[in-house]
């Protein structure tokens, strides 16, 4: 049990995976403008990882372990990935709109996202159990989710500040991330 | 020819794919720690780009356009596998330095956005001229922000184990921060508006 | 014509069931050729190890994933792989034990932690602390123990000191037991 909240408290704040890992910056440059679509795309997020890290593992154990094929997992998992993404916007269009409107534009570009595949990739060579995968896989969406929604409540602010020419845009939201990334390391000391 | 050239010399700056397109930011920032570290990364997003923008400018004449992502992520996921054994079995060290990073090529934006953008719409000899101005401008922002890193986060600087030359002070009280997964975020976005303000990279 | 017709709509799929069999094959070649080779390396990085920690040594003999090492005919330690969790992941430790109580010393195989602050664990400073160390006392200053921690690696310096003293009382239970 210990182990498992060690696991999601590393994965969300300490290793946390837009921050340390870097991994998921174009989503994070990108939409982070506004707080509720940050809030929708960092759902979406999880969701995805949590169904990813679930197929994946099986798959891993049940096909690539078996077979001794485990060199091809990138190539594998990719397609998981992005088949699951196409099931997931179909079923959810279908069943849901509201929540289809609140983030199915999202998933489509979560395919090339490298957290989801970065999260599945973490597990596997860490060995995880599967609920271990489980939990690594909610610890990280739960982070990229805060992080993306503490960096768009800043942005709604810096927005009205009257930085230099050079420095908008971009620039401004990177070294933002270096603060934010700075007291994320006050968390290291936690477990 | 100098169509090619043109293709070529427009990576570099203008439509630099870290500086301007913010493209493989993920690499560019997770490797950067070392000059040795980003040469790897270059090499091996070299390879993956060189071969996609290949296989695609080849095949783009009869791929139907509903299959045309899901060929190309295959394409390129196979040749990340083949970079991965290949690093692995020549190159282990660099292997286990880039760790998660190496698969991750995989998703790097620039490699599939290239291939999406350029290679699938244009003739063979330009989409490898593409995929050279896009590696050699992919080195020069990652040499720049690595050199950066390397030179304050450790206060000496070397290069495949040379030693190149040690700074006085720096090398006894070397600014741990500019290694760290903040210091890279730091290093570009103060880059980035450096280039901005000197007029390199247009607003 | 229907079958024409049929034929262009199963484009697209066989077209991508054609280029996945493609690539897949490829990858097979690719991987029969390098495996080989990547597991050869790792057991030479292994054994290279090895013969650091031991430099008498002559042979060693692998049983249950342990070590027997020989200078010529005598059995002078004892090495085993160690697996700590740290903050980014597991840590792999190469573990030699001079006899059934004492550490001989100890080598990071791999890590994931974070470079600059974690990753201090696989520097001298800290690996050099465990040489001839009592497995009892292997275990941080704070825990009671003889090993100092890093600054700022408290967590990764806990996970390799506990693998190592855990994993050690398993292996010599293991050891005795024969």
């Amino acid at each position: 049990m210990s182990e498992l909240i060690v696991i999601l408290l590393s994965m969300a704040l300490i290793n946390n995976i837009i921050l340390v890992r870097y991994l998921g910056l174009c989503p994070f440059l990108g939409v982070s403008r506004e707080l509720k679509p940050s809030f929708s795309m960092g759902m979406a997020v999880t969701f995805v990882m949590l169904v990813a890290s679930l197929a994946t593992w099986v798959i891993n154990h049940y096909v690539l372990i078996r077979f001794n094929i485990e060199y091809m997992y990138i190539i594998v998992f990719i397609l998981v990935i992005a088949s699951l993404v196409q099931v997931i916007e179909l079923f959810i269009k279908k069943t849901n709109f509201a929540l289809y409107s609140a983030f199915g534009i999202y998933l489509p570009l979560i395919t090339t996202n490298c957290a989801v595949l970065g999260v599945t990739i973490i597990n596997m060579m860490e060995n995880y159990t599967l609920l271990a995968s489980l939990v690594s896989a909610l610890g990280s969406g739960l982070g990229f989710t805060l992080v993306m929604a503490v960096m768009a409540g800043i942005r709604e602010k810096l927005d009205l500040a009257d930085a230099p020419k050079s420095m908008r845009g971009a620039p401004v939201a990177l070294i933002t991330a270096t603060l934010l990334g700075l007291a994320f390391f006050g968390f290291s000391g936690i477990v | 020819m100098s169509d090619s050239r043109k293709e070529f010399v427009k990576g570099l700056i203008t439509t630099n794919p870290v500086f301007v397109l913010l493209l493989g930011l993920c690499p560019a920032l997770a490797v950067s720690t070392s000059i040795d570290n980003a040469l790897g990364m270059t090499l091996a997003t070299f390879i993956v780009l060189l071969g996609a923008n290949i296989i695609i400018a080849a095949i783009r004449g009869f791929v139907p356009s509903i299959t045309r992502i899901p060929i190309f992520i295959v394409i390129i996921a196979t040749l990340v596998t083949v970079v991965n054994l290949l690093f692995n079995a020549f190159l282990p060290d660099l292997h286990r330095t880039l760790g998660i990073y190496l698969p991750l090529v995989v998703v790097n934006c620039m490699i599939l956005g290239r291939a999406e953008a350029f290679a699938s719409k244009n003739p063979m000899i330009r989409s490898i001229a593409d995929a050279l101005g896009m590696t050699v401008g992919f080195m020069i922002a990652l040499v720049m922000i690595s050199f950066v890193r390397q030179l304050l986060g450790t206060g000496e600087m070397s290069v495949f184990g040379f030693s190149i030359f040690t700074l006085p002070v720096l090398s006894e009280h070397p600014l741990a921060m500019f290694i760290l997964p903040p210091g890279g975020f730091l290093v570009l976005g103060l880059l980035l508006a450096l280039l901005r303000w000197r007029g390199v990279l247009k607003i | 014509m229907q079958v024409r017709d049929a034929l262009k709509k199963a484009f697209p799929v066989i077209l991508l069931t054609v280029v996945v069999a493609i690539c897949v094959s490829l990858l097979t070649a690719v991987g029969g050729i390098t495996l080989p080779r990547i597991e050869a390396m790792e057991r030479e990085r292994i054994l290279g190890m090895l013969s650091d920690m031991f430099p008498d040594m002559t042979r060693y003999s692998l049983e249950e994933e342990i070590y027997t090492i020989y200078k010529d005919e005598d059995a002078i330690g004892y090495a085993f792989i160690a697996v700590g969790r740290g903050y980014g992941g597991d840590v792999n430790i190469l573990v030699g034990l001079e006899d059934e109580a004492t550490v001989k010393g100890i080598t990071i195989i791999s890590h994931t932690e974070t470079p600059g602050l974690g990753s201090k664990i696989a520097e001298d400073l800290f690996t050099d602390q465990f040489a001839s160390a009592d497995i009892d006392d292997v275990a941080l200053t704070r825990d009671g123990g003889r090993i100092d921690a890093v600054t700022g690696a408290t967590v990764s310096a806990r996970a390799v000191a506990d693998a190592v003293r855990s994993t050690a009382r398993e292996k010599i239970d293991l050891i005795r037991g024969d």
